[in-house]
């Protein structure tokens, strides 16, 4: 941009810019004093040099001069520094307030000006300049005021929401008028080929700045008129001053100096090019400003769309605000909203919405759309009564507007626009339109989230409640005898879990332990569980038909085969349950269990101070569900004696993973129980949990995690 | 994972690339489930890249394991990890499915 480089380059222009922008407070406060007094002073001097009063002498010729530049110069900085005129928007305003003002101070001039013309024949005033004298510096005065004031008004049109280059280029504008007057001041006049380049320069700038009409465009219909009917006396009133000057310059009266010619020259031709423009923008852009106020008024609209989902509304109140908008926007005579009942969102009262029509009406349209087999989406149709069945409508519509609200996934239903006048529906109408029912769907959406997510805590509090009561299906109080230790753990990797543990005691001075592990986790593998632990209770019963003692419960084999055909009813094909059962009899120091498909059990032999993983097949529950399940499982029969452990546990101990997806690992478990085993069953719990949550630090939980550990003490009596 | 199938005349070979987890096993059920899968005489599993294989992977072979025996559909697997064959030999489905080491020996069974 050559002029601000312009700028940049003089240190002068800077010095003076930063001037521009700060002028001191006290000087503010001393402009309108000095401005009444450099006119009074004005008025002496041309008074002096009219020769209308002797005793005042003969003052030199650059005492006007400076008086005239010091005072135009008062009274533009006063103007200058004042609270922008222009309030918000109120332009109007701004223009009425110009023309009563100022503009009616050039009616005065031109009222003193004939008064002047007038007397200047009476005989009394004849050949008296003492009179012409006063009227023509009064003149000059409101001239100055008149220019100033019309100069800054402008200059907050202008600058209405400008950039802060136009603020810049304003001010450079303010400055080279600024730099006439200084010339005038001191007395330089350039020869004619230098100066009127310069003034023709800057007002060629002048009308660069005039073409900043951006506020015509904020302009309702009616304050257009007003803008034009007021530019226009505006441009009247500086017209007339312009011409007095004009003919009082060539007065052979005029004694007084000549304006501050290039000065003034320039504001005024500013100012009336400004008005003039300004005029003819409004009076260009009357015919599309009823397209702009309606754009406007879209942007409304669609505002308070909108605000209503940040207000979180109810679907009624979208709907009821697009069908609104919708006819507010293009004018429609009637409209109406269908809404497809399996997703018109929540709390929609009603399925249909009305403007301007009857239900039964709607029904007939609706009747006599069905038989001409419109197209599902977007459609209009300007020439409705063409169409055999609305010829004889006794609401004749000749316009139809249908428009879908089409959502992510579906549509919400189908929004109907009714005009009597043919041919009155467009592309651009329906283009606007769909930015509302967007934005209507947005809405409906967004409320059906927060509905969802609402459902969503519920649901957690759901889950929080089945955690509990998962949890008190997990045996609390661990059996406890002289015989043996019993230490549990017990972590679900979400708020439920398919891992499960239980105890019994059975007659004969025998304890059953069961471990379980349902695949997959979360609420489905909970149902299982809680479904494997009433198994376990029921199958555990006397049966009062055994022969014998040892028969009166089931041996482990014989519990996972029934345990296996009751759930072969009631798992999920792909779900299966791996289990292991262990009968102990303390009383005879040995213990029998089988293991359904379940994790090896860990075991140090106290005897052979030896830790081994006991080694047995057997198929996890659920996996064939017909009798050959049989087959699948074996009892095993081992003899214990004191000091030795027992370690039970599901895979999501085994395979936690740790750092680089390792797993925890079988091998890692045994090294574990090696070095703890002379501890005690919660000494040794714990020592491996700690491991394992060394191991796993950082990592999260995806799988259930139960660890019981069983030490057997020395034999002793029963108490 | 990625589940690649090579049919040829009587067999369809299934390349398991990556870990069975609950999300992968959706892929591999899809592929199972498919009605014409009973149309050929064998189906192989190429487990050299299996690296993983949780309840829920099992799960699908389990619950499909009963239609191909009625379709009379042989399944078979090789090329096994150790680490995933532990899996297997814990639940006791070793016993249950065929399970070889190599291609060689899977096309033979």
């Amino acid at each position: 941009m050559p002029i601000e480089r312009l700028c940049r380059c003089s240190g002068l222009v800077h010095l003076c810019y930063s001037w521009f922008y700060s002028v001191p407070k006290r000087l503010l406060f001393s402009l309108l004093p000095f401005s009444l007094l450099t006119w009074v002073l004005l008025l002496l001097s041309a008074l002096s040099h009219s020769g209308a009063e002797p005793w005042l002498g003969n003052w030199p010729q650059w005492t006007t001069q400076l008086t005239q530049a010091a005072f135009v110069l008062s009274v533009f900085l006063y103007y200058r520094y004042q609270p922008s005129p222009l309030q918000g928007q109120a332009f109007v305003k701004l223009l009425r307030r110009l023309l009563l003002g100022p503009g009616l101070l050039a009616l005065a001039c031109v009222g003193l000006h004939l008064l002047e013309r007038q007397a200047k024949d009476e005989p009394i005033f004849s050949g008296n300049s003492l009179f012409f004298t006063c009227i023509y510096t009064l003149n000059l005065g409101l001239f100055v005021i008149f220019l100033a004031r019309t100069n800054y008004a402008w200059r907050a049109l202008v600058l209405f929401r400008s950039s802060a280059r136009l603020q810049r280029e304003w001010t450079l504008f303010e400055m080279m008028l600024g730099a006439t007057l200084l010339f005038r001041l001191v007395g330089v006049n350039p020869p004619d080929y230098i100066g009127i380049p310069i003034v023709v320069l800057l007002g060629l700038y002048g009308i660069y700045l005039s073409g900043h009409q951006k506020w015509v465009a904020y302009l309702s219909q009616r304050d257009k008129w007003n803008a034009v009917l007021l530019q226009a006396g505006l441009l009247f009133g500086v017209l007339v001053f312009v011409q007095y000057f004009r003919v009082t310059q060539v007065d052979p009266q005029l004694i007084a100096p000549k304006p501050q010619y290039a000065f003034l020259l320039l504001t005024a031709f500013f100012s009336a090019f400004y008005a003039l423009m300004g005029l003819l923008v409004t009076f260009f852009n009357m015919p599309i400003a009823d397209i702009i106020e309606q754009r406007r008024n879209e942007i409304l609209r669609l505002q308070r769309l909108t605000q209503i989902i940040q207000r979180g509304q109810t679907s009624a109140e979208v709907y009821n605000i697009l069908l609104e908008s919708a006819v507010q926007t293009v004018q429609a005579e009637a409209a109406w909203l269908d809404l497809d009942p399996g997703h018109a969102g929540i709390d929609a009262a009603e399925a249909t919405y009305y403007y301007n029509l009857a239900p039964n009406q709607v029904n007939v349209l609706r009747e006599l759309l069905k038989g001409h087999e419109l197209p599902e989406g977007e459609f209009i149709t300007n020439d409705l009564n063409l169409r055999p069945g609305f010829a004889g409508m006794p609401q004749a519509f000749r316009s139809l507007l249908q428009l879908p609200l089409r959502g992510l996934h579906y549509n919400y239903g189908m929004l109907h626009l009714l005009k009597a006048e043919p041919h009155t529906f467009d592309r651009e109408d329906l283009s606007i339109l769909q930015t509302f029912t967007s934005q209507a769907v947005l809405s409906i959406e967004n409320l059906e989230l927060v509905h969802t997510s609402l459902e969503n805590q519920r649901t957690q509090e759901e889950l929080k409640i089945a955690s509990q009561v998962q949890d008190s299906l997990i045996p609390k109080n661990l059996p406890t005898d002289n015989w043996f230790e019993i230490s549990s753990h017990s972590l679900a990797a979400k708020e439920v879990g398919g891992d499960f543990y239980d105890f019994l005691h059975l007659p004969g001075r025998r304890l059953a332990v069961i471990i379980g592990d349902v695949s997959g986790k979360g609420v489905t593998a909970a149902f299982h569980m809680a479904q494997m632990k009433g198994i376990f209770h029921s199958l555990m019963q006397e049966n009062p038909l055994a022969k014998n003692e040892r028969d009166k419960f089931p041996v482990p084999s014989r519990f996972m085969t029934q345990a296996n055909t009751a759930l072969a009813h009631c798992l999920e094909k792909s779900c299966f349950i791996t289990s292991s059962l262990y009968i102990i009899d303390y009383e005879q120091g040995g213990f029998v269990f089988a293991r359904a498909g379940h994790c090896h059990t860990l075991y140090y032999h106290a005897l052979r101070e030896e830790v081994f993983y006991f080694e047995s097949t057997g198929l996890g529950l659920g996996i064939i569900r017909n009798d050959t399940y049989e087959k699948h499982i074996k009892n095993q029969f081992y003899d214990y004696s004191p000091g030795d452990v027992m370690v039970i546990y599901t895979d999501g101990i085994v395979e936690a993973r740790g750092e680089g997806g390792a797993e925890y690992g079988e091998d890692r478990l045994k090294l574990r129980l090696e070095e703890t085993y002379f501890q005690n069953a919660e000494e040794i719990k714990s020592f491996i949990l700690r491991d394992l949550n060394a191991f796993t630090h950082g990592f999260p939980i995806h799988d259930d995690q139960t660890l019981l550990v069983i030490k057997f003490k020395s034999a002793q009596p029963p108490q | 994972m990625k589940v690649t199938a090579q049919p040829t005349a009587d067999t369809l070979t299934l390349l398991l690339d990556g870990e069975l987890d609950a999300s992968s096993a959706i892929v591999l059920d899809t592929e199972l489930a498919k009605p014409d899968i009973l149309d050929y005489r064998k189906v192989l599993i190429d487990c050299a890249k299996l690296s993983y294989i949780s309840s829920a992977g099992l799960g699908v072979f389990i619950s499909h394991l009963q239609r191909f025996q009625d379709a009379h559909v042989k399944l078979v697997f090789f090329n096994m990890q150790e680490k995933v064959f532990n899996v297997f030999e814990i639940l006791g489905l070793d016993a249950l499915m065929t399970i070889v080491p190599t291609a060689t020996e899977a096309e033979a069974a």
